[in-house]
């Protein structure tokens, strides 16, 4: 009874009750992988005004499994935009969707609502 | 006219019959049956522990004191575990051993994945086996007990046990899926958003692949729906019959799609602790054509 009652009493005190111990097991796999990862989707307006999907390994010339294809966080997104404003020339409108991922589900963190390369 | 008792008297009148109260505490504690399906798990943890750590921990990996002193413990504890000598001791041995690993070298130390559920998992195991007859059969112990029997001129011991450790398994199996299932049951999860986040982390990079919400969505609410009935349904032979497949095959998707490790070996192993030990016996005896160490009547279940 005792061992089943440690059994039980673990993930219930962490999982129900919220008492943080390494000395009780929870049973929350994988909770935290996927928190942090930047899901981001890129357009370029073309000559004719109309916005269309923009492909950053081949705007950068970077191979598809490379570096590029985790942005890990802000700070490396703003860097990814930076630098394809940058390719892209002066001038250049992109527009920029992406969400990261919380152990709340998806949170907004840049809009396609303004031009990423203005300002 | 009786006045209907409140909800609270009502619970507080609810007792267990003594009848359904005795059949639990004899299937917890009562049972009697074949050490072969503990024999079987006690060497199959053995394999998953070398498995996991074997390579992390040969002698020439950390030259330390504590690390040498670790692989030392390691590999005399699952040797004897795995050849079945004081099978039950190096059973204790070997837990002690991976609860070290996942408190002191996983968390005092930091090193990583050591903390991880995976090694939890089998420390605990090896730990729950050794209340088992589990060096009773299939183990040197035996032979020993054999060889004694022979030179004593009577029948070698009983190939039997009380088996209150596997249904300590069980009960672990059945509270790791029920939380596994509590942990997930939020709109984040069953949105399909944590999937979707797992997936791109894993496999699509930040590029969200068109056409993933939908079955993130269905996959997302059939995990939490199998987990909850994996904990609540295979202790049962009722429902455990539509349940292993399902368990087994959940395990084999996960073991092959993310890193968890030995995770989804240990699983699978440890549900043999379901089944009916003298079943389970009988069906080895029928594969080997030897003879069996149940009673008859069993039958797998």
């Amino acid at each position: 009874m005792a061992i089943a009652g440690f059994m039980i009493t673990g993930p219930a005190a962490e999982q129900v009750f919220r008492v943080q111990s390494p000395w009780l097991r929870s049973w929350t796999m994988f909770s935290a992988i996927g928190v942090g990862v930047v899901d981001a989707s890129f357009e370029i307006r073309g000559p004719d005004g109309a916005l269309v999907p923009l492909d950053r390994f081949e705007m950068f010339g970077a191979p598809r499994n490379g570096r590029l294809k985790w942005i890990q966080n802000r700070e490396d997104l703003a860097s990814v935009i930076k630098r394809l404003c940058t390719v892209a020339g002066q001038g250049a409108d992109i527009r920029v969707r992406a969400r990261l991922g919380t152990r709340g589900g998806w949170q907004a963190i840049h809009t396609d609502a303004e031009n990423a390369c203005a300002g | 006219m009786p006045k209907m008792p409140a909800p609270a008297d009502a619970i507080a009148d609810w007792r267990p019959t003594p009848a359904m109260a005795a059949r639990l505490a004899a299937w917890a504690a009562g049972t009697e049956g074949s050490s072969r399906s503990s024999a079987l798990i006690r060497i199959g943890l053995a394999m998953l522990f070398w498995s996991r750590w074997a390579g992390e921990l040969l002698l020439y990996r950390d030259q330390s004191p504590a690390g040498l002193f670790l692989a030392a413990n390691f590999f005399l504890a699952t040797a004897l575990l795995f050849v079945g000598y004081h099978s039950r001791l190096a059973a204790v041995w070997t837990g002690s051993v991976g609860l070290a690993m996942y408190y002191y070298f996983g968390f005092e130390l930091g090193r990583e994945p050591w903390t991880h559920h995976h090694t939890y998992l089998l420390a605990v195991a090896a730990l729950l086996i050794a209340l088992t007859p589990c060096g009773r059969s299939y183990s040197l112990d035996r032979y020993l007990a054999v060889t004694r029997a022979e030179r004593a001129g009577v029948p070698p011991p009983a190939e039997r046990g009380n088996l209150w450790g596997l249904r300590l398994i069980v009960v672990q199996l059945s509270v790791l899926y029920f939380f596994a299932a509590f942990d997930k049951s939020n709109h984040a999860f069953l949105s399909g958003a944590r999937l979707e986040q797992i997936f791109l982390w894993f496999y699509a990079g930040s590029d969200y692949p068109s056409g993933l919400a939908w079955p993130a969505t269905i996959v997302s609410v059939a995990v939490v729906a199998l987990e909850y009935c994996l904990a609540f349904g295979l202790p049962f032979r009722a429902t455990r019959r539509y349940l292993v497949l399902p368990g087994l095959t959940f395990h084999a998707i996960i073991y092959v799609t993310l890193p968890v490790y030995t995770f989804s070996a240990t699983m699978a192993l440890l549900y043999i602790a379901y089944f009916d030990a003298d079943a389970v016996d009988k069906v080895i005896a029928r594969l080997q054509g030897i003879g069996s160490a149940a009673p008859a009547g069993g039958e797998i279940s």
